[in-house]
């Protein structure tokens, strides 16, 4: 390994950087009724150490950040037990960060759309939450659960039928074969003539 | 698992070695192939190739390999002594298992050249830095550079670009990635004199392990296949079936005691379950690298060495260098396709010596690789380098482009000893077996980020001229972190300012030896774990020299 590991804490060790960079909506908004997080799994969840509730908020964060379009996203690759798994394995003290930050999230539902489900607000009501708190601690470590469900081996159980591995074009392959890419090909040993 | 002999602990053996890392494995198997009985103390388990997954997660992001605080290894870190030291989830990186952090290395393994040993006394000194000549040459390391070369395994293509060598390289260069086509093209149009980068990765079969299957993991993760010329996999077979050498895993050493005639007498340590052993010794060998090594000497104090042992110097834990670095990244119309194989196939040496007239003190090199190692999360997480949304349906696309289609350039480059660079025992913070948690105390100097900064420039023109589409510049900052820990215990002539001799013995205790990072007097350019290895195989020969003359 090179130089700095993951240049990414897992957490900072203060939730101020939520407070101080949760700017509170003041536009009024109309609450609608649309529910686009349909394909629910945690509807009937088995989770580890997160609450029914929570996994519905975290699952509609999440898909939020890697959505299901064109292509599956976060929903489908499972991020949410990934989530839970690794949340549960001694991060209790991020857990509660988590906790707190999701606390903030919904009161911010509650103030500008009056409703305190994350996950009961239409997309553009969620996507305007989140695009306030872009930056603080709790959407930059939602963003990397989301990002690290994605791309971690199904053995923790995200990346569902590797689909954050098809979303990225990467092949999770045991061996490779020169050549590797398009400049490479041909390529002889020392060089151009 | 085979661990080989079995030692009782009230025997005195002929040598105790403390880890089992780049250093630590090839003396392990030098001084047990030799005869001598030899009992290796490693603090992590003994993984081997089959134990090694594509587990970016585990080993990048949940420590499985790189102990921390979650792991009950918590450090702390400051800028300078004036600073109170916050805690850090890790701040000296390496890897707690057999064959340490070779096992997890990229494998990039650029032999130092001559002006690495003495240029002290070709540029003369550097105010407020302690620069010094080495004690040793080239000249005296060459013989065992080729050692390395041969018996550890080295893949590269002998060429006017080396420094002197007394023999080829054992393997052929491995196949030219994308990213270095890019870096070479440029290269040759800028004037420069790119070649192939010289790794510790088999191309093809040596010594009964086999070549490599490029399958993208090496920084950061064990080889599956043993391609990797890691210590684990090229030395500490040799020593286990030797018949003279035992590993001990799981062994956490507390100190070292002294008898009363101050030779180094016993290792103490802790078993897996907590239980406190000792092993008597003839003699000591701490190879626990730069950080570990000054911190179990500091460990180590008693009446005798009030500072901590072999300290009468003062010089232990001092004069930290981590090496500097610099990145700069294009994305190119074509797919590049980073992950795939070693990481990095090319390399430019041209500006190893800065020239003077640029008004700061440095050097390096340049070599080809992907902006995040080539690893899917990484690259996922880091992805928005070149702009665009960091979340939801456009960053989805955006981020496939820059795992794909992109290469970095990177300066690694030199960092000057500084005395206030240091390695100490936290005042407050205890490591789960009680100990006192490691501090890192670190400032580049202003010419060490002058340097990172100009490597970045020549990284750009480069990637100009290699015809990138968008190019960014990731921020030259003071380092907070490394895996390249570095000086610590230097070695040196003179016992009032080094702690090792020229051949790693103390200067104050006869019978103790250090040899790893901490032994460097200098940065070199970035890649220091081939002249670790060489130091290792050359402190060796000096250790079985100097028993056959009854000097130990």
């Amino acid at each position: 390994m090179n130089k700095v590991l993951s240049r990414r804490s897992f957490l900072r060790n203060s939730s101020e950087v939520f407070h101080k960079s949760c700017i509170v909506l003041t536009t009024p908004m109309i609450l609608s009724a649309c529910k686009e997080a349909s394909k629910d799994y945690s509807d009937s969840p088995n989770f580890k150490i997160l609450s029914v509730n929570e996994g519905k908020e975290y699952a509609a964060i999440a898909s939020r950040i890697i959505p299901s379009d064109e292509s599956p996203g976060a929903n489908e690759a499972g991020v949410v037990f990934f989530m839970d798994n690794v949340l549960s394995d001694g991060r209790e003290l991020e857990h509660n960060i988590l906790k707190e930050g999701l606390k903030n999230l919904q009161a911010m539902g509650v103030e500008n759309f009056g409703a305190s489900g994350f996950y009961s607000l239409n997309t553009d009501q969620q996507d305007q939450l989140l695009e306030e708190i872009e930056g603080a601690e709790f959407f930059e470590t939602m963003r990397y659960l989301t990002i690290a469900g994605m791309l971690s081996l199904p053995e923790y159980q995200g990346n569902r039928d590797n689909i954050g591995f098809k979303m990225l074009g990467y092949e999770n392959r045991h061996a490779w074969a020169s050549p590797y890419g398009y400049y490479d090909t041909g390529y002889p040993l020392l060089g151009d003539k | 698992m085979d661990t080989g002999v079995k030692y009782s602990n009230d025997t005195q053996v002929d040598f105790v070695i403390v880890g089992s890392g780049a250093a630590g494995g090839v003396i392990a198997k030098e001084l047990s192939t030799a005869g001598f009985s030899v009992v290796v103390l490693e603090q992590g388990p003994y993984l081997k190739a089959s134990d090694f997954k594509h587990d970016e997660w585990g080993y990048k992001h949940n420590g499985d390999l790189v102990w921390g605080k979650r792991k009950g290894h918590p450090q702390t870190f400051r800028k300078s002594i004036n600073e109170k030291a916050t805690e850090r989830e890790v701040c000296f990186g390496y890897a707690h298992n057999v064959g340490g952090s070779s096992v997890h290395f990229s494998g990039n393994f650029w032999r130092f050249r001559p002006i690495d040993f003495n240029e002290a006394s070709v540029l003369g000194p550097i105010s407020g830095t302690t620069f010094a000549d080495w004690p040793i040459t080239y000249e005296d390391l060459e013989p065992y550079y080729t050692k390395v070369d041969w018996e550890v395994g080295v893949s590269g293509l002998q060429g006017s670009w080396d420094p002197p060598r007394s023999r080829d390289y054992p393997c052929k260069p491995m196949p030219a990635k994308s990213a270095g086509v890019l870096l070479e093209r440029a290269g040759k149009a800028l004037g420069y004199n790119p070649y192939p980068a010289p790794v510790a990765i088999l191309s093809e079969p040596h010594n009964g392990r086999p070549g490599c299957i490029h399958c993208g993991f090496c920084n950061g993760f064990g080889c599956e296949v043993d391609a990797k010329s890691s210590s684990m996999s090229s030395m500490i077979p040799l020593a286990l079936s030797s018949g003279n050498c035992e590993l001990r895993t799981f062994c956490t050493v507390s100190r070292i005691n002294l008898d009363k005639a101050d030779n180094a007498d016993e290792v103490v340590y802790w078993d897996r379950a907590g239980v406190e052993h000792s092993q008597k010794a003839r003699a000591v060998v701490v190879c626990a690298n730069g950080a570990e090594t000054p911190r179990l000497m500091l460990l180590s104090e008693s009446s005798r060495f009030p500072d901590g042992l072999a300290n009468s110097s003062g010089m232990v834990g001092k004069n930290l260098m981590f090496n500097g670095w610099s990145s700069a990244e294009g994305i190119f119309d074509h797919p590049v396709n980073g992950f795939k194989s070693i990481p990095t196939t090319r390399v430019i040496h041209d500006f190893y010596s800065i020239d003077s007239s640029f008004g700061f003190y440095g050097g390096g090199g340049i070599d080809s690789r992907h902006p995040s190692d080539g690893l899917p999360m990484r690259s996922a997480l880091d992805s928005g380098r070149f702009g665009g949304p960091r979340w939801g349906s456009e960053y989805k696309r955006l981020v496939r482009e820059e795992f794909t289609h992109t290469a970095a350039f990177h300066g690694h480059s030199t960092s000057l000893p500084l005395a206030s660079n240091t390695v100490t025992l936290d005042d407050t913070l205890k490591d789960r077996w009680g100990r006192s948690a490691l501090c890192c105390t670190y400032k580049d100097h202003p010419d060490d980020i002058a340097t990172a900064k100009f490597f970045q420039d020549r990284s750009v023109e480069l990637l100009e001229a290699a015809g990138a589409k968008k190019i960014n510049r990731t921020p030259v900052v003071e380092q907070e972190s490394n895996v390249h820990l570095l000086g610590t215990c230097r070695m040196g002539d003179d016992p009032e300012n080094s702690v090792v001799d020229r051949y790693n013995r103390s200067h104050d205790v006869s019978n103790l030896f250090m040899c790893d990072g901490s032994s460097l007097v200098t940065s070199g350019r970035g890649q220091p774990t081939m002249t670790i290895m060489a130091l290792a195989f050359r402190t060796a020969d000096h250790i079985i020299q100097a028993s056959k003359r009854n000097e130990i």
